[in-house]
């Protein structure tokens, strides 16, 4: 890592708008130590409580689906035996709006799955997406998707703007789903 | 049976279920690493109390943050209330931040489905 390089990456660290960010091995241990870290840095940067809670709840969803959806990534993580999970998890500020992107790795299969949902939710008004909550809590949670539309429609929810995403083809047959929620 | 009393933790509620006074109080934020394992135990240490046959069950649930884990545990645990509310007197108070839009909204769909227990909704005093 040349300092150049590293000054780059300083520079865009180190400007106010940046609240928090991590890459990485995902685990709960993780999603503690760095969401204890993201409460401090909220009650700096927040504009109200109810900020600091959305934006601190849609966090937790999103460390969780990342740490649910676990796939592998370039760092290496640790040998615990269980399915690594790799992701990146960024909090920006953005005039008083407060921006969470999550990225990780997914089959193109999840990109497509997620997609599909993310499309429905987009186009839900807040009615439709309390009521899309109210019936996936009575469902079974789907072994298939391991809770993650609960979480997602959460996010949904707790966002001010409609959720956006991108999907980026990778070299090696994986698929980069990254995720932005505006509160 | 004696009393179950645990700490909040940065992740758990604080949890005091009280079979003299016949009360549980479950306080604090809930997102826990294993979810299933704390709420599990919850249920088991309610079905012990409710084989006691009381004649009544004061719930209150003072929840500042819990995450959509929780939240479906949480329904069930107001299943298990309901369930019992026919043989028993259940009285459940539920706190909400009257900020929090969300956490309402949620109370309110569970007491759609509530009918022999009694579900109060209240504001939760910010401390």
């Amino acid at each position: 890592m040349e300092f150049d390089r590293f000054f780059q990456f300083s520079q865009l660290l180190l400007k106010d708008e940046f609240v928090l960010s991590y890459s990485g091995y995902v685990s709960e241990d993780i999603l503690e130590a760095v969401g204890d870290t993201l409460r401090q840095r909220l009650e700096d940067h927040a504009r109200d409580v109810a900020q600091i809670r959305n934006v601190f709840s849609i966090f937790v969803e999103l460390m969780q689906n990342i740490i649910r959806y676990g796939v592998d990534g370039p760092q290496p993580g640790p040998d615990t035996g269980e399915k690594p999970s790799f992701g990146i998890v960024m909090v920006a500020e953005n005039g008083g709006t407060m921006d969470v992107i999550a990225g990780n790795f997914v089959s193109a299969e999840e990109a497509k799955g997620l997609s599909d949902k993310l499309a429905i939710l987009g186009s839900s008004t807040p009615e439709e997406l309390r009521e899309l909550y109210r019936t996936k809590l009575r469902e079974a949670p789907d072994e298939k998707s391991k809770g993650a539309s609960l979480g997602l429609i959460e996010i949904a929810r707790r966002s001010t703007l409609p959720l956006s995403w991108e999907v980026t083809d990778t070299h090696n047959g994986l698929s980069f789903f990254m995720i932005k929620a505006t509160v | 049976m004696d009393s179950y009393v645990i700490d909040a933790t940065s992740r758990t509620p604080a949890i005091k279920l009280d079979p003299e006074a016949g009360t549980l109080l479950i306080a604090g934020e809930s997102y826990p690493e294993d979810v299933r394992s704390f709420f599990n135990e919850l249920t088991a240490q309610i079905t012990n109390y409710l084989a006691t046959g009381p004649a009544s069950f004061d719930v209150d649930i003072k929840l500042t943050y819990f995450n959509s884990s929780s939240a479906r545990a949480l329904m069930e645990l107001l299943d298990q209330l309901e369930d019992a509310a026919s043989s028993v007197v259940v009285n459940v108070n539920w706190y909400c931040d009257p900020d929090d839009d969300i956490t309402r909204e949620f109370a309110e769909d569970i007491a759609l489905e509530v009918k022999g227990a009694t579900l109060k909704i209240l504001d939760l005093d910010a401390e």
